[in-house]
């Protein structure tokens, strides 16, 4: 028999613990790392964001160039595509802290102002390029939502592929609470989600292959 | 954060607490571990053999029986219980040939080992009463090295240290396994005044406490560990002997494997039914056995449904994305959908597997047989990840047994 078997148990339990805890504070650094990178894509989109603006900003002026604004709304609508996929990859991982949630809330904003400069450059250029606005909700609950989500991320990504600097897609999670994109998503009726804007005039809700996307395509 | 993630920490927690606890118990009691105390003298002792339908290993029980170097050994009751086979036969030419040997049937068939073993239990007459079951052999030594151990009269009974003997199949080398980490870890239990089970292949107990408390509860379709739990609630210990060493058949057949650990888990479920006032009570039986059971058995089923619930999900929404994809003409899979980022949670997964798995090894290290060859790395690796899994689904089976009442020995 054991001479202390309650210290054994007090013993075991201070010792698990203590790893517990080192364990968990490994892992909430090791996802704040994670959020550090983030950060950092998030400064230097906003960069581009801000260089967007200006040109938008430049339109009464005799150096305003309409296919320079266009290249500069396609180069962001790129990066913050492209850092929208890292970040969601991280998010799926992030399982001890919510500020990966937070940094995403911060790009909805960014990728609203984006629809909202991409809708002025549409009024002020007439140029050979289509939006496509992509809103989605991050986190579904119905399974049926969660895999017509998925197949929209994969007809869209095709799409991206194949028009390349032709379109612009912006995928925006809409349970963000961004309040312009309320405002937006009310003023063009969207009932539900997924759907997909195209050119801020069709809104498709059920799924369709990229060939039928297409035709709603400039 | 989300509660699964609540969830599966807390059994990251438990997990670690355990392997801590076991740790901390060997460091202790490191010398201790196969150490069996001297007989101060010699106690005289009957031994009491259940048998239904084992014609094919009868024999070479009592016989091993018979070999055993303890002094004090004066009856072997083979209780036959009304075998369908020849068994009853053999039985009766071992008592004509051996004088220590004794050949009793019962005068139906009970259906249960507990009823036989009860039966037999009312011709003993000795200080300490043995049961064998009738696959099983003790070495020469076993009862001679558990014997010191009721020099202590707090002690009601000893148990051994259990082993396979057929290891020729898969499904028995994993077993072969099994029983090496089920005793090590009972010993660890034993320091901690917590062994939970007598099992039948050799356990011995002190004559008058077995009948101080009634005997083997015959409803109980796991009689060893209900008479383990009333030992206890009356306040005596059960210990360990690492040195008695028994061979035992294991099922050779997944089937009887399966249907073994119905019973083991039904048995477990009545017992706990049984003691369940004593639940969190003083004694090692309320404050630690009856918690620690149904803890681990509450947490096998939490977390077989939690994964059941997360693999579902994760299977219907790829059916339904495979379906929607063909739909829409786009790719079913793609590349950049694989996520080379993996959660935190992973790597703590696989540092309690690394540690698990260590334990395991450990495990096989110490408990030397020269008879066989050390487990190999396909049987560790079958043991650890597919074994070890398949546990709660059977818990859930046996707790839905229960609840219909289709059970038997």
């Amino acid at each position: 028999m054991f001479d202390n078997p309650k210290r054994a148990f007090l013993e075991a339990f201070f010792l698990a613990l203590i790893v517990f805890v080192f364990g968990i504070m490994l892992g909430i650094s090791f996802e704040n790392n994670r959020l550090v990178e983030i950060n950092d894509y998030y400064t230097l989109s906003e960069i581009s964001l801000m260089d967007s603006l200006a040109l938008n900003g430049m339109v009464d002026l005799d150096t305003f160039s309409c296919p320079d604004l266009i290249r500069n709304n396609i180069d962001f609508a790129d990066r913050i595509y492209d850092e929208a996929v890292t970040l969601e990859k991280y998010e799926e991982s992030g399982d001890l802290t919510d500020s990966l949630k937070l940094a995403h809330r911060k790009y909805d904003i960014l990728r609203t102002i984006l629809w909202i400069n991409v809708m002025k450059t549409r009024e002020k250029c007439a140029g050979n390029f289509s939006s496509v606005v992509y809103l989605y909700e991050s986190e579904p609950e119905e399974l049926e939502q969660k895999a017509t989500q998925i197949v929209w991320s994969r007809i869209l990504f095709d799409l991206k592929q194949e028009y390349g600097d032709r379109i612009i897609l912006i995928p925006i999670s809409v349970d963000s609470g961004v309040s312009s994109l309320s405002s937006i998503t009310n003023r063009l009726n969207i009932s539900g989600y997924p759907a997909v804007v195209i050119n801020d005039k069709n809104v498709l809700y059920s799924l369709v292959s990229a060939e039928d996307i297409k035709k709603y395509l400039k | 954060m989300d509660i699964l993630i609540v969830i599966y920490l807390m059994y990251a927690f438990l997990a670690l607490y355990f392997l801590f606890l076991f740790s901390i118990v060997y460091i202790q009691n490191k010398p201790r571990m196969l150490y069996y105390p001297k007989a101060k003298r010699i106690y005289s002792l009957d031994i009491v053999v259940p048998c239904y339908n084992e014609e094919e290993s009868i024999e070479k029980t009592v016989k091993s029986l018979l070999s055993s170097d303890y002094r004090g050994l004066n009856r072997i009751y083979v209780v036959d219980d009304c075998s369908t086979d020849s068994s009853y036969g053999i039985i009766k030419k071992l008592a004509e040939k051996y004088e220590k040997v004794a050949a009793l049937q019962t005068l139906r068939n009970m259906g249960k080992a507990a009823s036989a073993k009860n039966y037999g239990a009312k011709f003993v007459k000795s200080e300490l009463i043995g049961f064998t079951d009738a696959d099983s052999f003790p070495e020469r030594d076993a009862i001679s090295k558990a014997i010191g151990f009721f020099d202590d009269e707090k002690v009601a009974g000893v148990t051994s240290l259990i082993l396979a003997k057929n290891r020729s199949k898969t499904v028995e080398r994993l077993q072969a396994l099994e029983y090496k980490v089920i005793a090590f870890t009972r010993k660890l239990l034993g320091f901690l005044d917590a062994i939970y089970v007598s099992p039948g292949p050799l356990a011995i107990y002190r004559k008058k406490l077995f009948d101080k408390v009634g005997g083997f509860d015959e409803k109980n379709v796991t009689e060893d560990i209900e008479i383990t739990w009333n030992l206890i609630s009356h306040g005596y210990r059960v210990e360990m002997s690492m040195m008695s060493k028994v061979f035992t058949v294991v099922p050779e057949h997944l089937k009887h494997w399966y249907h073994q650990r119905i019973r083991w888990n039904i048995g477990g479920i009545q017992t706990i039914r049984k003691y369940r006032s004593l639940f969190l009570t003083k004694g090692s039986l309320g404050s630690f056995i009856i918690p620690f059971f149904v803890f681990s058995w509450l947490i096998g089923i939490v977390g077989l449904a939690i994964q059941a619930y997360t693999i579902g999900r994760r299977i219907i929404t790829y059916y339904l994305s495979t379906i929607y994809s063909v739909g829409a003409q786009t790719a079913v899979l793609t590349l950049r959908e694989i996520n080379l980022s993996p959660s935190i949670l992973y790597f703590y997964g696989i540092f309690l597997f690394i540690l698990g798995f260590a334990f395991t090894v450990f495990v096989i290290s110490f408990i030397k047989e020269k008879e066989y060859k050390r487990e190999g790395i396909l049987t560790l690796a079958g043991y650890t990840l597919f074994y070890l899994t398949v546990y709660p689904i059977i818990l859930l089976a046996s707790i839905y047994y229960y609840a219909r009442g289709k059970f038997s020995w």
